[in-house]
Formats: C-alpha cells, sequence, structure tokens
C-alpha cells in the first residue's frame, strides 16, 4: 500500500531493523562521533560482537515503538514547513549580506575619485607610451642615418680602390710603352745583332773577401 | 641538492613577499609580449623573469600569459573588468622601470593596501582565545607570567579539587 516509509517499520513481521547502537550512539552527541563519552554508554554488556546470542533470544521479534499515524502525518508536516521557513529566512538574510557587500565594494571602487584618478592614470600612461614611441622613432631614425653613412663610405673606399688600382695599371702600361721602344723587332733584329757583335759586354767580376768587386777585367 | 632552477631564490617566500605590485581589483588579465633576443627586450625579459613570480605571488586571481617571440617590440597589456585594455610599451626599459610603471598606474596605493590591512584586523580580536586558526592563543597557559599548563607542570596542590573538598570534608 502506499504507506509513509516511517509507517512501514510499525507493522509485524521478522524485520528486524539492523539499527541498534548506531541508533543510539549519535542521539545526544552533535556530530557523528564514534566516541563513548560519559552519557553514551554501549548498550553491549557482557558479550563481544562475535558471541552468539543466547537460545532464550531465539524467538524474539524486536518491534520498533508504535507510532500514530495520524500524529505522525502531523507533525512531519509541521516539522516540513518550519524548516522551509527557516531555510527560506537563512537563503534570504545570506543573500542581503552578499548584496550589501557587493554595494559596498562597488561604492568603495566605482566612486567618482576613482574614476578620476584611473582617468587621469591611462592619460599619464598615453603620455608615456608617446614618450616611447618618440624615442623609438628617434633611434630608428639614428640607425637609419648610420647605415647610409656607412654604405657612403664603403662606397667611397671601393671607388678609391678602383681608382687606386686603375692608376696602378696606368702605370704598368706607360712603363710597358717605355720599353717597347727598346724591343728587338725583326726589322731592327740584324742591326741589334750587329750592335751586340761590335760591343762586347763584360759581365766578369772579381771580388776578394773583404767584399770589394772589381768590374775591370780581361775580356778574352 | 634541494635548490631548483638558476635563480632559486626567487622560489622563496621573503623574495616573494617583498613584491610590492598588488593590482585593483577590476584587473583581470595580464599580458607580456616579449622578445628571447635583442637589446632593447633586455628589460621585459629579466621583468618577466625576477618581477612576474612576485607579482603573481601578491595577486593570485590574476592570469598572467607571456608570449615570446611574436612581435618586434615588447610590450604589457592589461585586460580589465569593464572591457577596458591598457597598452604599456615597455621597449628600451629596465626591469625596475617597468614595475614603478605598473604600479603607478594600476596598482593599489599605499594608503588603501593599509586601509585594509586595517579593516582585515578589525575582524578578530586579539584578546579573545579559541583554535589556532582563529585566535592568536588557545589557552592562558600558553602566556608568559600565568599559571603553566598542567600537563607539563603540576598544580600546587593547594589549587588542585581533591586537595580543596579533601580539607574542606576533613573541617
Amino acid at each position: 500500500a502506499a504507506m509513509l516509509p516511517a509507517l512501514r517499520r510499525c507493522r509485524p513481521g521478522p524485520v528486524p531493523l539492523p539499527a541498534l547502537a548506531a541508533a543510539l550512539g549519535p542521539g545526544p552527541f552533535p556530530g557523528l562521533c564514534p566516541g563513548w563519552s560519559p552519557r553514551t554508554v554501549p548498550a553491549r554488556g557482557r558479550k563481544t560482537r562475535h558471541d552468539p546470542p543466547a537460545k532464550s533470544k531465539a524467538g524474539r521479534v524486536k518491534l520498533p515503538p508504535p507510532v500514530d499515524p495520524e500524529e505522525l502525518l502531523v507533525v512531519l508536516e509541521r516539522y516540513r514547513q518550519h524548516r522551509l521557513v527557516l531555510s527560506a529566512l537563512r537563503a534570504e538574510f545570506r543573500a542581503e549580506v552578499l548584496q550589501r557587500k557587493r554595494e559596498e565594494r562597488l561604492a568603495a571602487e566605482g566612486s567618482v575619485e576613482e574614476q578620476e584618478e584611473h582617468r587621469r592614470l591611462m592619460a599619464w600612461n598615453d603620455e608615456e607610451n608617446a614618450r616611447q614611441q618618440a624615442r623609438r622613432e628617434e633611434r630608428a631614425r639614428k640607425e637609419e642615418e648610420e647605415q647610409k653613412r656607412k654604405k657612403l663610405e664603403i662606397a667611397e673606399k671601393q671607388a678609391r680602390k678602383m681608382e687606386a688600382f686603375l692608376e696602378e695599371k696606368e702605370k704598368e702600361v706607360l712603363q710597358l710603352q717605355e720599353e717597347a721602344k727598346n724591343f728587338i723587332t725583326p726589322e731592327n733584329l740584324e742591326a741589334r745583332i750587329q750592335e751586340c757583335l761590335d760591343n762586347p759586354r763584360n759581365y766578369n767580376f772579381a771580388i776578394d773577401k773583404d767584399g770589394r768587386i772589381v768590374k775591370r777585367t780581361v775580356l778574352s | 641538492m634541494p635548490m631548483k632552477g638558476r635563480f632559486p631564490l626567487r622560489r622563496t617566500l621573503q623574495y616573494l613577499s617583498q613584491g610590492d605590485v598588488v593590482f585593483k581589483s577590476s584587473v583581470k588579465v595580464m599580458t607580456v609580449n616579449y622578445n628571447t633576443a635583442g637589446e632593447l627586450s633586455e628589460g621585459a625579459r629579466k621583468f618577466v623573469f625576477f618581477n612576474i613570480p612576485q607579482i603573481q605571488y601578491k595577486n593570485p586571481w590574476v592570469q598572467i600569459m607571456l608570449f615570446r617571440n611574436m612581435t618586434p617590440s615588447p610590450f604589457l597589456r592589461f585586460y580589465l573588468d569593464n572591457g577596458e585594455q591598457v597598452l604599456v610599451d615597455v621597449e628600451d626599459k629596465t626591469n625596475k622601470e617597468i614595475t614603478e610603471h605598473v604600479k603607478k598606474i594600476l596598482g593599489k596605493s599605499k594608503e588603501m593596501l593599509e586601509k585594509e590591512e586595517r579593516e582585515r584586523k578589525k575582524l578578530s580580536h586579539p584578546a579573545t582565545f579559541g583554535p589556532k586558526k582563529y585566535h592568536l592563543r588557545e589557552c592562558m597557559c600558553e602566556i608568559e607570567g600565568q599559571v603553566p599548563c598542567p600537563a607539563f607542570v603540576p598544580l600546587p596542590k593547594e589549587m588542585r579539587g581533591k586537595y580543596k573538598a579533601a580539607m574542606r570534608n576533613e573541617a
């Protein structure tokens, strides 16, 4: 039948309740601590939990105390309403406290002076950024100038090198031209040979231990 | 060795509590963009290495994100809860200058910090006794000059209840 779970305990039958000392324990105690206090005494008595129950208790059926259904209904309903009201009140107070805290925080932070201060600081920050920007541009400009200067220098050096090189080459060419005048060509070959034969050159020389060179020797 | 990292000093509580940048409650996110190489980013690197642990210790609810080598110049960006973004250019600045700048624009001033400290102190009364979590002392026996705890030093018998009761019964 559709009975309240609490009433199910009252019906007779071999349905012993498993709760014995566990239900008695946390009764006078606010928390569910398992320690025994002077108010709660263990109901075990002489035997331990592992000893079998006595033969005289073989057919014993333990029934819970009888409950009047109407009284139970009334009491449960009253308790339900009481708890409902209490929890609603608690929630109400909690919300009010939170609201007050939030308002106070907002008032402390969202006030006009605070906003003014914030704006002033942001403006200062923007100025600082602008100054930094100016510095950065200055630096970039300097670097560019430096780069250009370096490039110019390199180009100049290159140009100078090229010039020097060209000058060298020019000098060599001129020298060669000069020497070319004394070259032996097929035309003046005969004349040159004749000239050499006519003027014999003496390449012999004498040198003594002191290092004096004597070039005037006898040519044979 | 128990020390970890290049500068294990940064992990000590004393160093961390020396940080003096406490952000206003409107700052939610701090983002640092910096480069791992380059002279101009040196200050930002030092800031990230030395000062960010201090800042995070003092502001555990502020999210700090670091981005490396994403932009040519280093900067900081703060995101406030009203949607405002604050940009701070930190190129070519030392880490001290950066912390000073940040403290000036978004840090709580000293008076505010002291006021908050005073408010916090007002909540708890220093003269009450109770659990260590909420009070300074648990029992009168902890204070110098008072009767020591009978757990360590037995009370003289004149103060004990059984002696007094025996006296009373005798008389």
